[in-house]
């Protein structure tokens, strides 16, 4: 299939399940099909939407005999790759004792529980043997690299230029590079990166008490 | 195929919901053909409760006159009788004679319509549930389902809106106890009490107490009454006559479709499904909603499930924030209950949970809070489950999920070749999820117990008091970062909404080796406090005028 009509299907079937999602359609076990073919499509194409997937994960719920263990691992890590958001934690909620005992499920969830706790260098090192599943992931590593950045946003001021190489998987120069760029951050002489100044965000705040004449007034 | 949803109110015949050709979801949602009403299970079995069949109960002069003026008082639309008589007459009744036995099924010779039979029979389950449950019977799970699709098939393919008045608060009760009652029979369909012909005839009408019914009453009725344009008109504050419809000007429609919508908050919190739980109140202003409904229970269900389903969500801020509105609402409206007896052990335990999870966020995510429920947290039953969260203790984070967290209820019947696993359970698996996310983050009071201590400390002393490695901390201190940058809300009507913030007390940044620590102070308030002497001041000033000597 060539590009251009891939991007309609992708647009044909985003709005068939956003109206699905509106109606009690959603509980359908019929648009089933649908809804897979739109998970392989993000899959496939780098695309995202927790709505569609949590509401398949409900028909599994309601539907266990129509159950996909393929699909599930799909819905979860992509789940994974939209950190800082917790919609691992918003699918795993809905799954069923068989399925978190799912082999692939409880790696799947290691390797969340890795990230969560900011263990990035294990991470990398982990998800080495999990690479046939996660290959199928267009944009997983970068998905998670974002999630990296992200963290080390709101974290540092300055990092070291080699921590920062290894939390982002031990990349080559020319990636870390882009990265750097991309994120606006800078290079100093010393092997240290500067990240932001953060004394303007994280400062010590002295809440003194502000009363309004709205609440005074219905004693007045 | 499925059918455009335009056509979906043309379908809810008065029969719709019996007729196998005219389902609307094909198998899943429609009803098998016996229908709602065809499966009364005592009935058909041939008397399998006698009580059922030949009740010569003989009631008691002041029940039958109840009954009589309760039947009055619909019929003339009588709204202050109506109140008087469900929320003061009935308890009482039901305290003076109906301790330990049923109100008595039948009262067609008292009052003969169709409707209010219905209604009446709502009341006769709801007791036996509430009050009599060593009595509750297989086949009054059963027949209290028919009931209600009786009732919601009534109101529902009614060509125009039925002409029936009652009180919110009697509105609000008939959908909480139906949910009620799903899970119930969810809990129930797994119990290992279960007998061999019970669990033949649940396999054999698997369509009783569904999930997919029970969703199917709900949103119907959301549909039948526009209530989610209503709402959008109603907190743009636009008029919602243009939107309601024929049915939703109703107020019948349209706080039974309002009612939906927190019942199915409920049923969606009660599955896991945390997401569309919130989701489906995107067009409730949760700040200004008391305007909305008068229900104080419907109220505080919606924000312990809210706020529940925010502490899940990770949104600490929002839970914190839902929690303290809740207990502030119930401060406020306390005296109301206590003359309502019946209402008061729901608000009660309602309000323990609450103080429970807000207790628990506050350890994840310190912040100040209003002083007066502060002060409450503060006591000797609060504060010592506090301390244990803080020094760390798993077994206290679960004992106090165990008693705060929602009934959780798995939507299909288990295996029948093999018994219920216990870890296996819905709230084992939500219990786990929980404990699981608690753990990621059991060292970050520590951490902030040291950083308070300091506005700047290299990172090689702090791993020194750890007793860590400097890399473990390292990675600690970015998960301490990334756990409490979470979303937040600060606008719109849609509890869903927000946006990354750090809320917590005490923040901070690194740069090269050395921690930077920003810490809150807050002054003390003085405000709250006068004003709530004032107050208090007042009402003593009219308590004493009242008083004649």
């Amino acid at each position: 299939m060539v590009g251009g009509s891939r991007r309609e299907e992708v647009e044909a079937l985003r709005e068939e399940v956003t109206h699905f999602l509106s109606t009690v359609e959603r509980y359908n076990s019929n648009n089933l099909p649908k809804f897979e073919r739109y998970v392989q499509l993000q899959v496939s194409e780098n695309l995202y939407d927790l709505e569609a997937n949590l509401a398949i994960l409900k028909l599994y719920q309601f539907f266990p005999n129509l159950y996909k263990p393929e699909i599930l691992y799909w819905i979860l890590l992509k789940a994974i790759s939209n950190l800082p958001h917790t919609d691992f934690v918003l699918c795993r909620c809905l799954l069923g004792p068989t399925q978190l005992e799912d082999l692939n499920v409880m790696r799947i969830n290691y390797l969340a529980n890795l990230l969560e706790h900011c263990q990035f260098k294990k991470f990398w090192s982990e998800k080495v043997q999990d690479a046939t599943l996660i290959s199928q992931i267009s944009g997983f590593d970068d998905a998670i690299r974002k999630f990296v950045c992200h963290v080390v946003n709101i974290t540092y001021q300055s990092v070291d230029r080699a921590v920062l190489r290894e939390i982002l998987g031990n990349i080559t120069d020319a990636e870390l590079k882009s990265w750097i760029a991309k994120n606006s951050w800078k290079e100093e002489p010393n092997n240290m990166v500067y990240i932001s100044n953060q004394e303007e965000h994280v400062k010590t705040k002295n809440i003194t008490e502000k009363i309004t004449f709205e609440t005074v007034s219905v004693v007045m | 195929m499925y059918r455009r949803q335009s056509d979906r109110s043309d379908s809810f015949r008065k029969d719709s919901f019996n007729r196998g050709d005219d389902r609307i979801y094909e198998d899943e949602f429609g009803y098998s053909t016996e229908g709602f009403g065809g499966g009364e299970f005592g009935k058909e079995e041939g008397g399998f409760d006698p009580r059922w069949q030949t009740q010569s109960y003989q009631c008691p002069d002041a029940v039958a006159k109840f009954i009589v003026h309760l039947y009055k008082a619909i019929s003339n639309r009588d709204v202050a009788e109506i109140e008087n008589l469900y929320e003061i007459r009935y308890p009482q009744l039901t305290k003076d004679y109906f301790k330990e036995e049923k109100w008595p099924y039948d009262v067609t010779h008292l009052v003969d319509d169709a409707l209010f039979q219905t209604l009446y029979r709502e009341l006769y389950f709801r007791h036996i549930y509430a009050q009599l449950p060593t009595q509750l019977t297989f086949s009054d799970r059963c027949n209290s389902y028919s009931n209600y699709c009786e009732l919601f098939n009534l109101i529902l393919t009614s060509p125009e809106p039925i002409d029936l008045t009652l009180t919110n608060q009697w509105l609000w009760e008939i959908i909480d106890e139906f949910v009620y009652q799903f899970q119930s029979f969810s809990q129930f369909r797994r119990s290992p009490k279960l007998n061999n012909e019970e669990t033949n005839y649940i396999r054999d009408h698997s369509y009783i107490w569904s999930v997919l019914s029970v969703l199917n009453v709900l949103y119907s009725l959301i549909e039948k009454s526009n209530i989610n344009q209503q709402l959008k008109a109603y907190f743009s504050e636009e008029s919602a006559d243009y939107v309601a419809g024929e049915f939703g000007k109703s107020p019948l429609y349209k706080m039974l479709g309002y009612f939906s919508l927190i019942a199915l908050l409920r049923v969606h919190s009660m599955l896991g499904d945390y997401h569309l739980a919130v989701k489906v109140l995107e067009n409730i202003d949760l700040h200004k909603n008391a305007y909305y409904c008068n229900v104080p229970a419907c109220q505080i269900t919606t924000y312990y499930y809210v706020g529940f389903a925010y502490v899940m969500m990770r949104r600490y801020a929002d839970a914190i924030r839902t929690y303290t509105n809740a207990l502030l609402y119930i401060q406020r409206m306390r005296q109301m209950f206590q003359a309502k007896s019946y209402q008061n052990d729901q608000v009660n335990k309602q309000t323990d949970q609450m103080y429970t999870m807000l207790a628990v966020c506050l350890v994840l995510h310190p912040q100040s809070i209003d002083e007066s429920i502060n002060s409450v947290l503060q006591d000797r039953k609060y504060a010592e489950k506090v301390s244990r969260m803080q020094q760390g203790d798993l077994k206290e984070f679960e004992n106090s999920f165990l008693f705060a967290c929602p009934k959780y209820l798995s939507p299909v019947p288990p295996a029948l070749d093999a018994p219920p696993d216990p870890n296996q359970e819905p709230l084992h698996i939500q219990k786990t999820i929980f404990l699981q996310e608690v753990g990621q983050q059991i060292y970050l009071p520590t951490i902030r117990s040291f950083l308070k201590l300091y506005t700047t400390m290299p990172v090689s002393k702090l791993a020194a008091f750890m007793d860590i490695d400097q890399t473990v901390l390292m990675e600690c201190l970015l998960c301490f970062k990334h756990k409490m940058y979470n979303v937040v809300w600060s606008k719109g009507i849609s509890s869903l909404d927000g946006e990354f913030q750090a809320g917590s007390e005490v923040d901070f940044y690194i740069d090269k080796d050395m921690v930077h620590i920003a810490d809150t102070k807050v002054g003390q308030r003085y405000g709250d406090y006068f004003i709530r002497q004032i107050h208090i001041m007042e009402e003593l000033h009219r308590a004493m005028k009242k008083l004649k000597f």
